[in-house]
């Protein structure tokens, strides 16, 4: 993330409600990340900057809080974010094969994203879906009960309909 | 007569297709009279998507298991009442003892009430606790505490200690400034409670966080809730704005001299944040590492003022409690463990879903008795409780009570109550390695024995899956897990091996197969340790297995029997799946 | 204010109400073990260090749960313990954890191969800036006979030094004898030495090993006597080495300085004939057998018993000392069988005495020779040649006297155990040699006279126990060339013996302090690494010309310059930690012994870095206390370095890499102060 430049030029106007309404309220760093994230899709590092400065706090520990939590991500993620969900009970009922199944079909790893910017793909804790593991959300929908061939059809389906748009 | 139709939509019924369910209903239903509403979860996620059925209020019918394509037959029976069209939809006599069997308190309105309505939560009693506390004769925050005293409520995080005890420490140590902070961060693989009370009734939550508020003498609460939990996120701003603009948050509420504002926090993504010191860290917006104790919440919390954290299903059994008295939520339970707890039974078990029990039942009578035992017929092999700070129980520990004591002595604990039930085709060496995986990555990193123990714990355990573990690495775990659970930092560390020393203690001679010299997982589930033949009796020489194996190591002509080069083969079961005549064989 | 007493590892203390536990102790004299604690900022918590047991909580209960000193306040009547079993394996296992996830060099490669343990970076360092005294003082910490062993050691610390992976090596031990004689020729630097004990140790044997220890325990307070069966002191160094290699008025010189500390040094007393080791055990309080190795090993061969075939020990005795006449040799034809240091110093004395040919017989290849490469080449342009793979089969004699030696031709096979390709006869095949002298150099043995009701090995040698150096008689101690593995070279025996001296100090004043070998960190360093450093070629001592030394037994080498000398020394890679001394990590891990090799796995890989003006970082170094990044922000309310990351792989950095964040540095080297280790270095 460090050697993701610095000069990038983010449109820091965007974040300025943001920092009116925050900055502010002690403690909200996190919540000012947030809403970053939400903005920009990540956290480019001159966000990162301006934010330290706009609240009065260092580059340093707005990195060490960005970096502590899995929330936060300084790179771009695809137009889908797949979250597949690696709880106990996923995990028991065969979350690592639709894992597998995944990275096969979008040849990408956890964290990654396909070289055409549609797919990223995060493995997290526990959903709190369990009843119906093993579960992914893809942006804000959630499919349970899956099954490396129901997932795979999943991700076609939506590459089918950004194919069609 | 009037029907009411309820859609169950929690976060799992959206996930299962409760809102394609409700939108067709809703278009089925365009201009009739009856009505069409959302309940929140009841918590038999395993029959989702659920449609409930009300007749005047009674529950006429419940629907399991409902698509889109059911809409129209539901919206004929509702419209007519004519409720024989839809009788292939209704639970099972057998389904619906899963809830006959529980006793609902903190759950009481979850599936029930619409949680978007304020409305509908005070037709259930809502706020009349509140309304009880700081109205009329009233109670002062000392009769609250006793109150609380008396019901022997215990923090239902996974702690269990006295809520009263906390409430008193925060309302005597001295200061006008004082937080109520609610944990709802359930980081815990396999736990939705909290998730569940929130998204489905979240007045029940702000009530008791309320009660508990002026108990102590809090004048902000502060709701610190996962970011992975966006509806519960949703759902919670709503009711605090409806509680907000009825009166019941802000400034002289019920136009007492009471006031608490309330705010939610959201998470964003550790699940150390569940230790309360850590929890704290990150509400101001640091990193969440944990504090040291002393000096206590209670004493110097949030902002360093005097703070009282409890978890969500805590402050949900508060209202009641002041309704029906301490001794009421006393009566049930054991000896040292009061009332009810809630528990995400999930897993390979047949029905799955939300219990609440009466502390006191064995983990049989939950598990065989309401959750109908271990699902496809397989044997029951142990039961996980408390996630990555718990451990298992074995088969025969399955008669042991629910009981804070009596679970801690088996090295699992209480936990917040996720309960997953594996069967024998679990490994117990993988699941203890699923946990360190998940301990190692939340580690917050501050003290070394968390830092590096579960890396190295991870690290070993690791190995023994992959078929490179020797008979000395079980001590040498052991020996890690002990200085672990001494010398770490906070809960997280301090409980991490209880995972592993469980799985030890109860299923020693698992990881004994896994080191010795053959190297076998008793449970075929360890893909390392695996070894696959072909049965040449059994063979047709169908190819498929041949086909799918993606390093050549299969070799047989048409209609021959094919066999797996050994050396070739990196066990990845391809065959084992292909294989139409239970030819390959898993050693 | 009340006034709270407690007790620490059972010392009664008092202190003022309100401080921590670690507070409390501090306030009575005792430093609780930690690292992540430091006054100036607030308490933390993460080491882990400091973890005590409360074994009585003030009710005479102890508390179930251990605490962090740092953070538990003291109480009324606590018994606060960290020397239980508990607590100390609770920060074994803490050091191992954090030695497990370090990388680094406490010493450099040099000294952890040193035999004795020298400190060679330390005194390269102190020559490259032109302090040999203090170069010496260092020395002399390890070695008494510095300029000697400058000479004469084959120094594993070369053959390990990383500079030989640039180039070659550091010439380490020219640069030591350099100081050495430097030392010599001035006023001779004296160590400190403790006021006199009382006690009185005996030493047997005045070779390396028994000077050392005379040294080390006479500097101690003890009154000490070495007693020698020679007639002079120095032991191998005197009647093994070759004077061409080592002067004897070095050697003598060096002794006279041991001699002044008060050592008392009588020659001429054999233990068994003059004195026996039961009237040596009643007249001292402690004895140490240093009694060496000087019987030559046989060959086994047919025909060893002829006259012209002798041990290469007994062949250099007289003329290594220069005691003894010099024989003539001229015209004749001699045979070393051996491929050792010996053989070589057999060899090249043969030739110094006018022998016509000098042959050296060894089974394997020169690759394979044990001796030291430079004396192989010396001896080649001192005209000695070589029969490699052939091995002595047969001494064939006339009139009783050697005349041939039958030689089996021999192969190189498998590597054998010790690593080296083992030699198998060519079957059948042979060779005749003429010769008139066979010097036998193929190893040596201890003679065992006089060690009444002493253990011995199987190999013949003293057994002493590896960490006490106790024989199975108490009191009595035995180092060097007669214990254990058997004869090795002069500085092992130094080690050892200083080692010894140190126990046996701590025996005589009634303490226990067994020797375990301190745990270093060590990191794997290539080529590769260093492929950036500029390569500077070694210097080497000048050496005369062959055919003039080939004739005289003055001095080979002619020394190094002042200037050469710094030059040399100039070129050390300091491979070390600059911090060792004030490292606070490794005085705990080497408090008690650890294995971090257990928990060995992954490793968060680092490089040095310079992002601060002044300071680089290694984060490869840093346990993550945070002391820096604490420190920055409190206390020079800067925050310009944080933690990035969490879990294992959290790492500390100074913010991003924007050169105008970074000048808000003041250079206050506040946060290289607070540094318990290595981690931060100012530049």
């Amino acid at each position: 993330m460090e050697n993701q430049s610095a000069r990038a030029k983010s449109d820091l106007s965007l974040l300025a409600p943001v920092l009116a309404e925050y900055a502010p309220q002690k403690g909200s760093l996190i919540t000012i990340l947030q809403h970053a994230q939400d903005i920009y899709g990540y956290l480019p590092a001159d966000v990162l900057f301006h934010i330290a400065e706009q609240t009065g706090t260092t580059p340093a520990k707005v990195m060490g809080v960005a970096t502590f939590y899995t929330q936060f991500r300084f790179q771009p993620v695809g137009k889908y974010l797949i979250q597949l969900c690696d709880g106990t009970a996923c995990h028991v009922n065969g979350s690592a094969q639709i894992a597998e199944a995944i990275r096969q079909h979008l040849h990408i790893e956890n964290g990654g994203t396909t070289a055409d910017g549609l797919f990223s793909l995060n493995i997290v804790a526990c959903l709190g879906c369990c009843s119906l593991s093993p579960v992914m959300t893809v942006n804000d929908d959630s499919y349970g009960a899956l099954t490396p061939e129901k997932a795979v059809a999943i991700l076609d389906g939506l590459r089918a309909k950004e194919a069609a748009v | 007569m009037s029907i009411r139709i309820a859609v169950g939509q929690g976060s799992c019924g959206i996930a299962a297709g409760a809102a394609k369910v409700f939108a067709a209903l809703e278009q089925q239903l365009a201009g009739s009279a009856v009505s069409l509403g959302t309940v929140g979860c009841i918590g038999m996620c395993w029959l989702e998507p659920i449609v409930d059925l009300y007749e005047d209020n009674r529950l006429a019918a419940r629907l399991v298991r409902i698509c889109p394509d059911d809409a129209a037959r539901i919206a004929e029976a509702a419209r007519t009442g004519d409720l024989s069209g839809i009788a292939g939809l209704t639970i099972s006599a057998e389904d619906s003892r899963f809830l006959e069997q529980q006793t609902r308190i903190a759950l009481r309105n979850c599936g029930i009430i619409d949680p978007n309505s304020l409305e509908s939560a005070r037709a259930a009693g809502g706020y009349a606790a509140l309304e009880a506390v700081l109205t009329g004769k009233g109670m002062t925050p000392e009769e609250v505490i006793a109150c609380i005293k008396v019901s022997g409520l215990a923090g239902r995080g996974g702690a269990g200690f006295p809520t009263w005890f906390k409430w008193n420490a925060a309302r005597q140590s001295p200061g006008d400034e004082k937080y109520l902070i609610c944990n709802a961060d359930e980081g815990d693989p396999g736990a939705f409670m909290d998730r569940a009370v929130i998204e489905s009734d979240p007045h029940t939550l702000i009530e008791g966080m309320l009660i508990g508020a002026y108990a102590i003498g809090a004048k902000e609460a502060v709701v610190y809730v996962r970011a992975e939990y966006p509806l519960a996120i949703r759902r919670l701003s709503h009711a605090i704005d409806e509680a907000k603009a009825a009166g019941l948050i802000g400034q002289h509420i019920l136009g007492t001299d009471f006031s608490c504002e309330f705010r939610i926090k959201a998470g964003a993504g550790a699940f150390v944040c569940g230790e309360e010191t850590a929890l704290i860290e990150s509400l101001e917006g640091q990193r969440g590492m944990p504090r040291l104790k002393p000096p206590f919440p209670a004493a110097a919390g949030y902002w360093q003022k005097p703070s009282n954290i409890n978890n969500v299903e805590t402050f949900a059994n508060v209202a009641w409690i002041i309704q029906h008295g301490g001794e009421a939520f006393a009566a049930m339970g054991t000896e040292g463990s009061k009332g009810t707890k809630v528990f995400a039974l999930t897993g390979k078990i047949q029905r799955s879903g939300l219990v609440e029990i009466p502390m006191g039942m064995t983990l049989r009578e939950v598990i065989f008795g309401i959750g109908g035992g271990v699902r496809d017929g397989r044997q029951f092999k142990a039961v996980q409780l408390g996630g990555p700070s718990g451990g298992c129980v074995p088969a025969e520990l399955l008669d042991t009570v629910i009981d804070y004591k009596e679970l801690s002595a088996t090295g699992a604990i209480m936990g917040s109550g996720g309960m997953v039930v594996m069967d024998d085709t679990t490994c117990m060496v993988s699941m203890a390695k699923f946990f360190l995986d998940f301990t190692a990555k939340e580690s917050c990193g501050k003290c070394v024995h968390c830092r590096i123990g579960t890396k190295r714990m991870q690290e070993i355990l690791d190995r023994i899956v992959s078929g490179d573990g020797k008979p000395e690495d079980l001590d040498l775990l052991e020996e890690l897990c002990l200085a672990v659970r001494d010398g770490a930092l906070c809960g997280l560390g301090q409980t991490a091996p209880n995972p592993v020393l469980t799985a030890l203690r109860y299923f020693r001679p698992e990881f004994e197969a896994h080191t010795a010299v053959e190297k076998r997982c008793p449970a075929h589930a360890c893909a390392a340790l695996l070894q696959y033949e072909i049965d040449a009796e059994k063979c047709r020489g169908c190819t498929a297995c041949a086909r799918k194996c993606p390093v050549g190591a299969i070799a047989g002509n048409v209609r021959q029997p094919h066999t797996i080069d050994k050396n070739q083969c990196i066990r990845c079961g391809a065959c084992f799946a292909a294989c139409r005549f239970d030819a390959v064989s898993r050693l | 204010m009340k006034q709270i007493h407690f007790t620490v590892n059972g010392i009664p203390c008092v202190c003022d109400e309100g401080m921590t536990i670690l507070q409390a102790a501090r306030a009575n004299g005792i430093e609780i073990p930690n690292l992540c604690n430091d006054e100036r900022v607030r308490v933390y918590g993460a080491c882990g260090l400091c973890a005590v047991e409360i074994t009585d909580g003030g009710d005479g209960r102890p508390l179930p749960k251990l605490l962090r000193a740092c953070s538990a306040k003291i109480a009324e009547g606590y018994a606060v313990r960290f020397d239980t079993d508990r607590v100390t394996r609770s920060r074994k296992i803490a050091l191992e954890l954090l030695m497990s996830d370090h990388t680094g060099d406490c010493r450099g490669p040099c000294q952890l191969n040193c035999p004795a343990g020298t400190d060679c970076q330390g005194y390269v360092k102190k020559i490259a800036q032109g302090d040999f005294q203090g170069a010496v003082e260092i020395i002399k910490e390890k070695i008494p006979l510095p300029a000697s062993i400058g000479r004469v050691c084959p120094h594993p610390c070369e053959q390990h030094c990383r500079r030989g992976l640039v180039e070659q090596p550091v010439s380490i031990a020219a640069l030591k004898a350099h100081a050495a004689d430097r030392d010599l020729a001035g006023t001779p630097f004296r160590a400190a030495q403790k006021p006199d004990s009382g006690k009185r140790v005996a030493v047997v044997g005045g070779g390396p090993a028994g000077l050392t220890a005379a040294y080390f325990l006479r500097l101690a307070g003890h009154a000490v006597t070495v007693l020698d069966a020679q007639a002079h002191m120095g032991g191998m160094l005197r009647y093994g080495i070759p004077a061409y290699r080592l002067p004897k008025d070095v050697l003598d010189r060096e002794i006279a300085l041991i001699a002044e500390t008060g050592v008392t040094l009588k020659n001429g007393v054999r233990l068994g004939r003059d004195i026996t080791l039961d009237a040596l055990r009643r007249a001292y309080d402690a004895v140490i057998l240093a009694t060496g190795a000087w019987a030559s090993m046989p060959m086994r061969v047919p025909g060893e018993e002829l006259s012209g075939v002798t041990g290469g020990i007994e062949f250099l005795h007289g003329i290594s000392s220069q005691e003894g006449e010099i024989p003539d040799l001229s015209g004749k034809t001699v045979a070393v069988c051996g491929g050792g240091n010996t053989a070589m110093d057999a060899c090249r004395t043969a030739v110094r005495c006018g022998a016509e040919k000098v042959y050296v017989i060894y089974r394997r290849t020169r690759s394979e020779m044990p001796a030291e490469d430079i004396e192989i080449t010396e001896a080649e342009q001192e005209g000695v040649i070589f029969r490699f793979l052939t091995n002595p089969a047969e001494l064939i004699g006339e009139n009783g006297r050697v005349r041939q030696m039958r030689l089996q031709i021999m192969e190189l096979g498998e590597p054998d155990a010790s690593g080296r390709r083992a030699p198998v006869p060519v079957e059948g095949k042979y060779e005749l040699l003429d010769t008139d002298l066979v010097i036998m150099a193929i190893g040596q043995k201890p003679d065992p006279a006089g060690l009444d009701g002493i253990f011995l090995t199987n190999r013949g040698t003293v057994s002493a126990d590896a960490h006490s150096f106790l024989t199975n008689l108490p009191g009595v101690y035995a180092v060097g060339d007669a214990t254990n593995r058997g004869a090795s070279i002069a500085i092992e025996a130094i080690g050892e013996a200083g080692r010894c001296a140190k126990v046996a100090d701590a025996a005589l004043r009634g303490e226990s302090k067994p020797y375990f070998a301190p745990f270093y960190s060590q990191k794997a360093v290539t080529a590769a690494d260093l492929a950036d450093r500029e390569t500077v070629p070694r210097c080497e001592p000048p050496v005369r010309d062959a055919a003039e030394r080939r004739t005289d037994f003055l001095p080979v080498s002619l020394g190094l310059t002042d200037a050469a000398a710094m030059h040399e020394a100039k070129r050390c890679l300091e491979c070390g930690c600059h911090d060792y001394a004030d490292c606070r990590l490794i005085r705990y891990a080497q408090q008690q012994p650890i294995s971090p090799e257990r928990f060995a796995g992954a490793k968060n890989v680092h490089q040095p870095e310079r992002r601060l003006v002044t300071i680089e970082r290694d984060n490869g170094k840093c346990i993550l206390c945070a002391l820096c990044v604490r420190i920055c922000e409190e206390q020079a309310k800067q925050g310009i370095l944080g933690l990035v990351g969490r879990g294992f792989p959290t790492v500390i950095r100074p913010e991003f890499d924007r050169p105008e964040r970074i000048s808000a540095c003041r250079d206050c080297l506040l946060c290289a102060d607070a540094c318990p280790t290595g981690a931060l270095r100012i530049l």
